[in-house]
């Protein structure tokens, strides 16, 4: 058995790739998916093709093995092994498997931990730091506990309604800020002006969502057949590992969501928390601030940057916010015409 | 003494064990083995051990043990140890 | 050199720790743990720890333990030969050698090992393993180049790729190959391994080669698979006209003692050396095939 290291983008590897995936199942090889992969291994047994796996950011992926080998597992054992050297390598020692849950005993004998797992899909997770020093690096608090999660690109006024109204509700809030860098404002633009906009609110603390808030955006559904519904599997897992992972040991009995009237996605996606997360943890819809009859929303700010409509960018931001984009006005807009207004 | 940086050594094979060394106060063992019942103390004592050695006392330790021998288990902590603590090629012939 | 049986010599992944903790179980006559083509670059370190402890603790019975350092100008060299020494390794073996001053080099690394560790000076053995066609044209030299060394071995994949041709199942293409190492090995008085036959699923050809190699002269085989030990052992067999004659001579042996003798003769004539030694080697043979009793009979089929 020999391992190899092969290059994807390179057609010659790819079809090599591909095709054996597919022989695997494994049909989905959308540019999301696949142009995240920074490594791609291949074992060969005389010549013929014996298992794959793939290495994307803190992801194990694309891990297949043929069916001649599947008998006792020691070949995947010896793939999944093989990868975590190689992220290791790379620096690399907490790594997420998003997969079947069929294969979630497999991943749990090399000694990964189920996140989450619902009918189509399942997270685990293996290495340090893991979830539970996630949870025991935040502050927790008796009481009441109300909970956010905002991407906040950028923190508008809308976001600082709901915050103000979970705020009122509860003795405690904790606000989660999606971390994955996928949005025109970075990771630590967003968090610190979340910071900066509910400043003023003595019972609100604002935290990173690490990798434990999945952003839609780069949540690995590769292995899903073409008819099922990628939105549903992403918002059910999202809220199983939400409920069990982070409302739970921290005492997060509520969590506010801003109502949505325009956006089908964001509207299916509170319908599967609604499902999932109660009764545990109650879920509040709280209806959009509007600003002169306008609906606030991050997406027309973001236009409005791209527009420099002056006049909406003051309807719709906190000062905090409103003083960053000022200073940094050129630069945001160039990113926006950049990414095809984003 | 603690640890320079994370690493990680062994394989999740039969009769293997993969360990990986993060930082942490005192050592801390987090052993995930199908014989922990009956073997657990036992490998948590040679990796306490091992990692004394090379005067490591501070270091959260992640094992994922496949029924490794106290051999194994001893040479794929060293394997860690002295990838933690940046000496794989000047190996330190006193612990050895 | 001490005379012993060299028919097996079984390949152990030295990252392997199923394999490396199993290596004793299969009755291979030389156990090599790889510490060089087997394992990854980045795997080097936790290999030569790994084959370290395995020596320390592991019982690996009668069988003469060979490790495969890395070669003499990667940065694994040094620490894998002082770690093997300081591990007590019988024998050392060099790959890709090409010129007597390479055995030199191991060897003087070694003997500062030695020295660091207070183990007798002269206690590792080396071997040497001929990869290319320089190594094959300097085979004597190497094989005489120091009094530590046990033996010559011929590894055909990187041999055949520098000789600009690929194994082919009838051996041709390895034929002088093997008789110069074999040569080398005998002129010197030292043992020739022939080389490893990977596919698995061709028993035919396996046999065929074996039987080959074992005609030729060769004490044995480098083996990937321990379910080429019993085959090997097989071809080994001494026959029983073998073994009659090597009682016979034995025989003879004990006469000459009782009889306070210096020349040992049967049916009228003398025995000389050679014949005292093949004798020696048939009844080390037969005794590992179990045709020998306790009592040193032959036992009938």
């Amino acid at each position: 058995m020999e391992v190899n290291e092969i290059n994807i983008a390179i057609p010659h590897y790819r079809r090599k790739w591909q095709s054996f995936m597919e022989i695997n199942g494994i049909t989905e090889f959308s540019p999301n998916e696949v142009d995240t992969i920074e490594k791609t291994f291949l074992w060969d047994e005389d010549g013929d093709r014996a298992a794959t796996g793939s290495i994307a950011g803190n992801v194990i992926k694309y891990v297949a093995v043929c069916s001649k080998y599947k008998e006792g597992g020691a070949l995947f054992n010896k793939v999944v092994s093989y990868l975590m050297q190689q992220a290791a390598q790379m620096g690399r020692f907490h790594l997420f498997v998003f997969t079947k849950p069929k294969y979630v005993q497999s991943f749990e004998y090399v000694g990964f931990k189920k996140l989450a797992v619902s009918e189509t899909g399942a997270i685990l997770e293996t290495g340090v730091p893991g979830v539970t020093e996630y949870i025991e690096k935040l502050p927790h608090f008796e009481g009441k506990n109300g909970a956010i999660v905002m991407n906040a690109n950028p923190f508008t006024l809308g976001h600082r309604r709901l915050v103000e109204v979970a705020s009122a509700k509860n003795d405690h809030v904790y606000v989660f800020v999606v971390k994955n860098d996928v949005s025109l404002f970075t990771y630590e633009e967003r968090i610190e002006l979340v910071k900066q906009g509910v400043q003023d609110l003595k019972n609100v603390t604002v935290v990173s969502g690490d990798d434990y808030i999945i952003s839609p955006a780069t949540f690995p559904a590769y292995f899903l057949k073409s008819d099922q519904e990628i939105g549903t599997y992403q918002a059910r897992l999202d809220a199983i590992l939400f409920k069990d992972q982070i409302a739970k040991p921290l005492g997060i009995t509520t969590r506010y969501l801003g109502k949505e009237p325009y956006s089908k996605t964001t509207d299916s996606y509170n319908h599967e928390l609604l499902g999932i997360l109660p009764p545990e943890v109650n879920v509040e819809i709280i209806d959009r601030k509007t600003a002169d009859d306008k609906i606030i929303s991050a997406t027309k700010v973001r236009q409005a940057i791209l527009d420099d409509d002056q006049a909406l960018l003051h309807e719709f931001l906190p000062e905090t916010t409103m003083e960053f984009v000022k200073n940094n006005y050129p630069n945001l807009k160039e990113k926006l015409i950049e990414k095809g207004s984003k | 003494m603690g640890i320079k940086e994370t690493a990680l050594a062994g394989t999740l094979e039969s009769s293997d064990i993969q360990i990986t060394l993060s930082e942490g106060s005192g050592i801390d063992i987090d052993l995930d083995s199908s014989v922990e019942a009956l073997y657990g103390d036992q490998i948590k004592k040679v990796i306490t051990d091992t990692l004394n050695k090379y005067g490591i006392t501070d270091a959260k330790v992640k094992a994922v043990d496949k029924g490794a021998l106290d051999c194994v288990v001893k040479a794929r902590t060293m394997a860690v140890a002295q990838r933690a603590l940046g000496t794989t090629e000047e190996p330190n012939w006193e612990v050895l | 050199m001490e005379e012993r049986l060299r028919r097996t010599m079984m390949f152990v992944p030295g990252n392997n720790s199923g394999m490396v903790k199993d290596a004793g179980v299969y009755g291979a006559d030389s156990i090599m743990f790889d510490l060089e083509d087997s394992v990854s670059m980045d795997q080097k370190d936790a290999a030569r720890i790994l084959v370290y402890e395995a020596l320390q603790t592991q019982d690996y019975g009668n069988a003469e333990l060979v490790v495969r350092v890395n070669g003499i100008d990667s940065p694994f060299f040094r620490s894998d030969v002082f770690a093997m020494v300081k591990a007590g390794i019988q024998v050392i073996r060099l790959p890709k050698v090409e010129s007597a001053q390479m055995m030199k080099d191991l060897v003087s690394t070694i003997e500062e090992a030695e020295k660091k560790f207070g183990i007798k000076v002269g206690t590792t053995h080396v071997m040497a393993a001929i990869e290319s066609a320089r190594g094959v044209m300097k085979c004597l030299e190497i094989a005489e180049s120091s009094d530590r060394m046990i033996g010559l071995a011929l590894s055909a994949e990187d041999y055949t790729t520098d000789m600009k041709t690929h194994r082919y199942p009838d051996g041709a293409e390895l034929e002088f190959a093997r008789n110069m190492i074999l040569h080398a090995a005998r002129a010197a008085g030292i043992a020739a391994f022939d080389t490893v036959f990977t596919n698995m699923n061709d028993i035919d050809g396996f046999m065929c080669e074996t039987k080959h190699i074992h005609q030729l002269g060769f004490d044995g085989k480098s083996l990937v698979n321990p379910r080429q030990i019993d085959m090997v052992n097989s071809v080994f067999v001494p026959t029983k006209k073998e073994i009659e004659n090597a009682l016979d001579v034995e025989a003879a042996i004990e006469e000459a003692k009782t009889k306070g003798s210096g020349v040992i003769s049967m049916n009228g004539q003398m025995v000389d050396r050679p014949v005292v030694l093949r004798a020696q080697r048939v009844m080390r043979l037969a005794k590992a095939s179990h045709l020998i009793n306790e009592e040193g009979e032959y036992i009938e089929e």
